[in-house]
């Protein structure tokens, strides 16, 4: 047998010869109405109205990782020491995980930071801890759903509302996205741009409790 | 390459990426996926978030490499800790093949049977294939060279009455 010959008895067995058609207006409809990319600035202004969820988090190193330690060391004095080396993020990650509690069979991931010259606002690394707690939980009810455990569903209801409501907030209209409460809470907390980011997750719960959970899946899927 | 479109908007800039959505359902199908819809959903949220990186003159080999990323990870999470020994067509391989040639096929490894399948199946050109593999063209080249070459010696083995040695199931590579 040819090498062509070969490749032509591969591609006949093609398995999905086409590509499924259909209409997906309803799923583009619900990407779209996620929060897009930062990075593009030319959305047009329709867009700014949408509800975007945008996890501002804490835990993110916005625009300042891979500083070198001398820099960081004078942006830190720079700006009232409000933000950390390595080390204290991953502290705050680790005492984090002794305040928050993981659905069964879940176990807190390792905290890499691929940067050690780099900086992250303090705070950081609790907030690192409540997304993954939360996205822990997702998943843990949307397997409950898939299996018909109802209990442990609403186990991981509770625990979500409780982290919405202990660990969670929102920042104000207009906030920069270094934006953290005040006092710091003792707590590890995770904040939440105002563009109804929040409010994407309640009501994705409340649809899940509804029998809806497609958007919990959805977001289990995608965060995890 | 990634930002041709500046100034059109997201939104259009989106809609000519979920364009590919069957093509990536179709991918995720093919490489035995049990929710490929779900998982085409999955990646074009997943475009949408990073857009900026999704080249928009050609996105199919991004989306593919990202929907092979999420089926690796889906089969990852499948396989139980302590795997007990299955029959070769099970797991992540819900496709019927040929057995002659499906038999071929999984004793190659991955890296070579996602070499031949991004071609023969995806119909990506070589180029194409080497970005979603995130290889340089002249890499994949030679790997599919040799990769045709050692389908084609399972195939003669085949017909010769030796037996192929299965490897692995059709599984994703994680280049």
């Amino acid at each position: 047998m040819s090498t062509e010959s070969m490749m032509e008895r591969l591609r006949r067995a093609n398995p999905v010869t086409d590509a499924p058609a259909g209409d997906h207006g309803d799923l583009f409809t619900r990407i779209i109405a996620l929060p897009g990319d930062h990075r593009l600035a030319e959305s047009p202004p329709s867009r700014r109205t949408r509800p975007r969820r945008r996890i501002v988090a804490v835990a993110i190193v916005v625009g300042v990782a891979a500083l070198l330690a001398s820099t960081a060391f004078a942006i830190s004095q720079l700006i009232g020491g409000d933000v950390v080396p390595p080390p204290v993020t991953q502290q705050e990650y680790l005492d984090a995980q002794k305040q928050l509690v993981l659905p069964p069979g879940a176990s807190w991931p390792k905290l890499i930071i691929p940067e050690p010259n780099s900086v992250t606002n303090r705070g950081g690394g609790g907030g690192h801890a409540v997304i993954t707690a939360m996205t822990a939980w997702e998943c843990y009810w949307a397997d409950a759903i898939r299996k018909g455990d109802e209990a442990a569903g609403q186990r991981a209801h509770d625990a979500l509302d409780s982290l919405l409501a202990k660990h969670v907030y929102e920042a104000p209209v207009g906030a920069s996205e270094n934006w953290a409460p005040s006092p710091m809470p003792p707590t590890p907390f995770l904040v939440f741009a105002h563009d109804g980011g929040l409010q994407w997750k309640r009501a994705a719960y409340e649809q899940a409790a509804a029998g809806h959970p497609g958007n919990l899946i959805q977001s289990c899927r995608v965060n995890r | 390459m990634t930002n041709p479109l500046d100034g059109v908007g997201a939104e259009e800039r989106f809609r000519s990426v979920f364009s590919y959505l069957g093509a990536v359902a179709a991918y995720a199908r093919r490489r035995g996926n049990k929710d490929p819809d779900a998982l085409a959903a999955d990646v074009m949220t997943i475009a949408w978030r990073r857009l900026a990186d999704v080249p928009v003159d050609d996105p199919r080999p991004w989306l593919f490499a990202t929907a092979r990323n999420l089926v690796h990870a889906d089969a990852r999470r499948a396989r139980p800790a302590v795997a007990a020994p299955e029959p070769a067509a099970t797991a992540v391989d819900p496709v019927e093949l040929d057995p002659q040639l499906d038999a071929a096929l999984r004793s190659l490894s991955r890296a070579d049977r996602e070499a031949l399948l991004l071609v023969a199946w995806e119909d990506l050109t070589p180029s194409q294939a080497a970005r979603s593999l995130g290889i340089n063209p002249t890499a994949f080249r030679v790997r599919l060279l040799r990769a045709r070459r050692r389908l084609r010696a399972k195939l003669d083995d085949a017909s010769t009455g030796r037996r192929c040695e299965p490897k692995t199931n059709l599984d994703m590579e994680t280049t």
